[in-house]
């Protein structure tokens, strides 16, 4: 995993910071309520940005993951209603995850079997999604299951339990990653389809697998977006580029084969944290979406930098090679 | 070396094979088998079909006809996997290498999964692997830091880790030395000594022949036969390779004065796949560059035109021009006619019209405005004189036929009133016979107003009547010339497969480098 600290120490270092110059300024961020308040709505991102990460290996994009998490909402306003109970909310909750596995399937159908574009293929899955959001919802309509709620949002002391959750799946992720062989051919068609082919690996299934993780972990993000909002609302999901923005941060490559679930993790939690700070300062919500675009050009600039730098050195050694040999 | 003994077992057996790519017939009832222990070398000129074949033989293209079996198993599903699962090992000619992953974690993947050591133990044994194939390769080094040569070794010893009952072998040798390509034949032999058939494409002969036992040509998808190498010389090899019957006729040629000056000098010029190359063009001249796929050619064109990185200088009537971007050659008047006509060298959704002027449009401009009618009075007597086939000049270029879309792209030359050199890069690939005429025609119109030319063109026999002079290319560097009076088909693809190479040697030290 060479330089792949770079992002993780700049996240980190960029959570503590942002941090420590609220808690200075406003002594409230530190306080239990705010914590607990910051790592849940921290969830849905952490989770789609996960999936996104997953999609970004492979070198593809899911702009559906956005609609995705919508329907997920509405779906739960349906299957998980506060009447609901028992055996009944399992299943209930199982809806939700098939939502996410046949969106999966039919993106990789799109992008496999047709031919196109990720971009444009779950853009297209993006509509429709939203489309059939407001076909079952037309305005915020049907609650959603408290005990379901309640349960996901289970904290002890500042820490909410499924935040601790996601830190152990993000480091196993990379763990997966980095450190498996199934790990290593997802990285591999990532970075060459052809040689990947070549070599006898199955990519048809790995982009599969890619993009129902995608979907799925959306459809996770869907359980916490439930959660926060309470009611089947067919606007609410409106993460699909900040997914990308935290995978990007976090260490991924727009060119595929290169990323960093913990990374993800960490730069999902920060960019909520932009949002969460601001209010405290009575800044206007707008500074955080430049705040984000300026960091991800910076980080995109960062993160290439040794890379280009080492591309560079050995395209002039090779010529020397052989200037000398000549 | 054939054995007389008992049969051995056939290790890859293709029956009946037939490919085509649109209107082109790649292969037509190719059957070709390999036995175990054998080495059976298949040749061919460019484009005979031999890549075609061994894309059918590893499962990644499908045949439209025919079988392919493989140990004595037929190949049922056209899936790499398949291929391998069934005992094909393959070096492709441009690597099967994820240059993003260390030598070590390309190694791992390169094996089936149940041959694959634990994902911890990788280092150690990648180290022990590479060792055994005497490869002196770091094995955490990324992969694409390494150099071609040990690209090439490493395709080879990845193909062997399958431990393969056949193995392929695609043009194996062309980015390694003189000592390299000995080591590695060593290598061969001990395969084949243990048992393994091997299919060893190449297309220089005296290699060929020094270690195959078995030799089958192809010529325009045909097999022409299967030789014991001990029956066939490189002549009779060479025959069979050649041969095709003459179908165009070309532009006749003005002897050029002797010492006509010079409007291209190239010195010391290289790049990662080529080089150093010092030529000159002469006025008047169409010089043609011939050779193998893949030994430099495209990117050494390319270069010149500033579309690929290269050191080295060249000048253009005695003006250094800058070769970082393909500005500095267009303002020199050197132009690129790139051979991906759809990618680069053409629009192919915009009409005729707005494909031949767009280089010119600052000179139609009026205040700004472009009017079409100075843009069709521009080009309508070019359209005449190249006899381009269309509809009318507002039809988008993409639907001509492809010879003239090709004369689309070559109308902009003719438009610009300053170049100096054309650089044509396989003019006449997918052309129908009806065009080409009318392109080497052109060609030679414009070099006979004074302009240079320099044809690369995997087609010998376009270079033999095209071109005033050829120069051979092998491994990126020049290794032949062959003067206007001594060019023929026969001459270049004699020297394409080197089996002159021992007669004139390499044009490489300064003065004796050109003409």
């Amino acid at each position: 995993m060479k330089r792949g600290w770079l992002p993780l120490a700049l996240m980190t270092t960029l959570i503590v910071a942002l941090g420590a110059y609220s808690e200075v300024n406003q002594s409230t961020f530190l306080g239990k309520a705010n914590l607990n308040n910051l790592l849940l709505a921290a969830m849905p991102l952490v989770l789609v940005s996960m999936g996104q990460a997953t999609a970004l290996l492979v070198g593809g994009f899911d702009i559906s993951v956005a609609a995705l998490m919508t329907l997920c909402v509405v779906t739960a306003s349906f299957t998980m209603t506060p009447s609901t109970s028992g055996p009944a909310l399992v299943l209930g909750a199982l809806a939700l995850v098939g939502v996410g596995l046949a969106t999966g399937i039919f993106n990789t159908l799109l992008i496999r079997v047709l031919r196109l574009p990720s971009i444009v293929a779950t853009l297209g899955t993006l509509s429709v999604l939203e489309g059939v959001s407001l076909l079952l919802r037309g305005y915020p309509q049907g609650a959603i299951s408290t005990d379901a709620t309640n349960a996901l949002t289970t904290t002890v002391g500042f820490l909410p339990l499924a935040f601790v959750g996601v830190v152990v799946l993000a480091a196993l992720a990379d763990l997966w990653l980095y450190r498996t062989r199934s790990g290593l051919a997802l990285r591999a068609v990532g970075l060459d389809v052809t040689s990947s082919r070549r070599l006898g690996m199955s990519t048809g299934r790995t982009v599969l697998l890619a993009f129902v993780v995608c979907s799925v972990m959306a459809s996770f993000a869907g359980f916490f977006l439930a959660a926060e909002v309470q009611v089947g609302s067919p606007i609410i999901g409106n993460q699909a580029l900040e997914s990308i923005a935290a995978a990007v941060l976090g260490g991924a490559s727009l060119a595929g084969g290169k990323g960093s679930y913990f990374g993800t993790m960490l730069a999902a939690l920060f960019l909520t944290e932009i949002n969460n700070v601001l209010p405290l300062f009575q800044q206007p919500t707008e500074y955080a979406d430049m705040t984000i675009g300026v960091l991800i050009l910076l980080a995109l600039v960062l993160y290439q930098a040794p890379e280009l730098i080492a591309r560079f050195r050995a395209a002039r050694q090779r010529l020397d090679r052989e200037a000398a040999a000549a | 070396m054939s054995s007389p003994g008992p049969v051995r077992p056939g290790v890859l057996s293709i029956r009946g094979v037939s490919k085509a790519f649109g209107a082109v017939q790649a292969l037509s009832d190719v059957s070709i088998d390999c036995r175990a222990g054998e080495i059976h070398a298949l040749v061919g000129e460019n484009g005979s079909g031999k890549s075609t074949l061994l894309g059918i033989a590893s499962g990644f293209l499908a045949p439209d006809e025919g079988t392919v079996e493989i140990g004595g198993s037929r190949l049922q599903r056209h899936s790499p996997a398949a291929a391998r699962r069934l005992g094909l090992g393959i070096a492709y000619q441009d690597y099967s290498h994820v240059l993003g992953l260390s030598v070590a974690e390309n190694i791992y993947l390169a094996l089936p999964a149940d041959a694959r050591p634990t994902y911890g133990r990788m280092q150690n044994w990648a180290e022990e692997t590479l060792a055994a194939f005497k490869l002196d390769i770091s094995v955490t080094a990324v992969t694409g830091s390494l150099s071609l040569a040990e690209r090439q070794l490493l395709e080879v010893a990845k193909a062997l880790l399958t431990r393969p009952k056949v193995l392929l072998l695609d043009e194996p040798t062309t980015a390694l030395g003189p000592e390299e390509i000995e080591q590695f034949h060593t290598l061969v032999l001990e395969q084949a000594r243990e048992g393994v058939g091997i299919v060893y494409v190449s297309h220089r002969l005296p290699e060929v022949l020094a270690i195959t036992d078995r030799v089958t040509v192809l010529r325009d998808g045909v097999a022409q036969g299967t030789f014991d190498d001990a029956s066939v010389s490189e002549e009779g090899l060479v025959a069979l390779m050649i041969g095709r019957p003459l179908q165009v006729a070309f532009p006749e040629r003005i002897a050029l004065p002797k010492e006509a000056e010079v409007v291209l000098a190239v010195s010391g010029l290289r790049g990662e796949r080529f080089g150093p190359i010092d030529l000159v063009v002469r006025k008047g001249e169409i010089l043609g560059i011939a050779g193998a796929e893949g030994n430099g050619q495209v990117q050494f064109l390319r270069a010149l035109a500033g579309v690929e990185h290269a050191a080295g200088s060249a000048s253009c009537n005695g003006v250094a021009y800058d070769m970082h971007s393909p500005l500095g050659p267009l303002r020199a008047g050197v132009v690129l006619l790139s051979g991906d006509r759809r990618g680069e060298a053409l629009f192919p959704i915009l009409s005729v019209r707005a494909n031949a002027t767009v280089q010119v449009l600052g000179r139609l401009a009026r205040w700004g405005v472009v009017g079409r009618a100075s843009e069709r009075s521009a080009i309508a007597e070019l359209v005449q004189r190249l006899r381009v086939r269309m509809g009318s000049t507002e039809q988008p270029v993409q639907s001509l036929s492809g010879g003239n879309q090709q004369k689309v792209s070559l109308i902009r030359p003719f438009l610009r009133g300053d170049v100096q050199v054309i650089l044509a890069e396989e003019p006449t690939q997918g052309v129908d016979v009806g065009s080409r005429f009318d392109i080497y025609e052109a060609l030679r119109a414009k070099a006979d107003e004074g302009l240079a030319a320099i044809v690369k063109s995997s087609d010998p026999l376009e270079l033999a009547g095209l071109c005033d002079r050829v120069v051979v290319m092998s491994r990126g560097r020049i290794v032949q010339e062959i003067p206007g009076h001594e060019l023929g088909e026969r001459r270049i693809v004699e020297a394409i497969v080197g089996s002159r190479a021992g007669v004139k040697s390499p044009a490489r030290d300064g003065e004796g480098a050109h003409l």
